[in-house]
């Protein structure tokens, strides 16, 4: 697909970074959406090298990502506007809550408002999980090989607490070594 | 404090850490224990905004910012927490060179479903906190075969979701 104009990049990078609540991971997971699925401007090897470098970046990870995933797709006008359209929007209402923070934090119609963006955020999450690994599931080979791959550091995260930065590494020298089937 | 050394400081606090909150610790040295320019009270309120809002968690950067220096101190705060990002272009230029080889396709494929695998886990915190009833449940649900299976937007999930939230605790 051709490029899209640096206004409908923006766009999507106002609309993703600044309505989606829980950290990096699901505004990824969300880009990752847009970006690879819905527009397709980039594929899932661009999208896997943003989402790597990420996080040998310095700073905030997903800041890095949208500058990264902007520069991939338009250039330097594109990581201008994944990193500041990602921020600047959501850094205001930042500077908002602390103004406010003693009034909206008892009130429960915000809260319930919040709680219930973070469930579909959950939903979000896991549908991004899908999308990244459908196109690897396939043949035995290539069924054990996404398996253990994704298994392996979901469980590197969650049961062993080791940090990203070295599963990604581990991740990678297994891509290395067990080379993906041929029909992939 | 003067803008451009707060900025610095900030600089310093988000280039040595690698996540969102990972800068804390530095944040909290220099700014409440050494320089006394700020309260923990503060910095708990900053990193509570910085966390409950939609955007990146390292956002309560700006929250510090505005704490110590209003406005432009705040925009101190995002400078410092953008700067750092645009590391990753020549980054990824100098890797990207090495993307056609099989091998390091192989390799990156597999980081694909690496980060499918973290984030699984990092949804599990969220899942815990959101699941506190059916209500819940099913919006979990209804995003996710809404996401998966049609091509609505995003956003449009987010907002429905938040909208439905308020909606049940009003008319309840």
């Amino acid at each position: 697909m051709a490029a899209p104009t640096l206004a409908r990049l923006t766009g999507v990078f106002l609309r993703v970074g600044n309505t989606t609540f829980g950290g990096g991971p699901p505004i990824m997971a969300a880009l990752q959406r847009e970006f690879v699925e819905r527009e397709k401007w980039l594929s899932q090897e661009d999208y896997a090298l943003a989402f790597s470098l990420a996080r040998v970046t310095p700073g905030t990870n997903v800041i890095a990502f949208c500058a990264a995933t902007g520069a991939q797709i338009l250039g330097i006008r594109g990581a201008l506007a994944g990193a500041f359209t990602e921020t600047v929007p959501s850094a205001a209402l930042a500077v908002l809550m602390t103004q406010g923070y003693e009034s909206w934090r008892t009130n429960p119609v915000v809260l319930a408002g919040v709680a219930a963006t973070i469930a579909a955020v959950v939903g979000m999450m896991w549908s991004a999980v899908w999308w990244l690994v459908a196109p690897h599931w396939g043949g035995v080979h290539g069924s054990i090989r996404t398996v253990a791959i994704t298994g392996g550091a979901f469980l590197a995260l969650w049961k062993l607490g080791m940090s990203p930065l070295p599963i990604i590494g581990i991740a990678a020298l297994a891509g290395l070594l067990w080379k993906e089937p041929a029909k992939q | 404090m003067n803008v451009f050394v707060l900025y610095l400081l900030l600089l310093k606090a988000v280039c040595t850490s690698f996540s969102g909150m990972a800068s804390l610790p530095m944040v909290r040295n220099d700014f409440v224990v050494t320089r006394h320019i700020l309260t923990d009270r503060q910095l708990n309120t900053a990193v509570v905004t910085g966390r409950t809002g939609p955007g990146p968690n390292g956002l309560y950067v700006v929250s510090v910012g505005y704490f110590v220096a209003g406005l432009p101190g705040a925009a101190a705060g995002l400078l410092a927490l953008v700067t750092p990002a645009f590391l990753i272009i020549p980054m990824m230029r100098w890797v990207g060179d090495y993307a056609k080889i099989p091998r390091v396709r192989s390799a990156i494929r597999a980081v694909v479903l690496a980060s499918a695998g973290l984030l699984i886990a990092s949804s599990i915190p969220l899942a815990q906190d959101a699941v506190t009833g059916p209500l819940a449940v099913a919006i979990i649900i209804v995003s996710f075969l809404a996401l998966t299976f049609t091509d609505v937007e995003s956003w449009l999930v987010m907002i429905a979701a938040a909208a439905l939230g308020v909606g049940v605790k009003l008319f309840s």
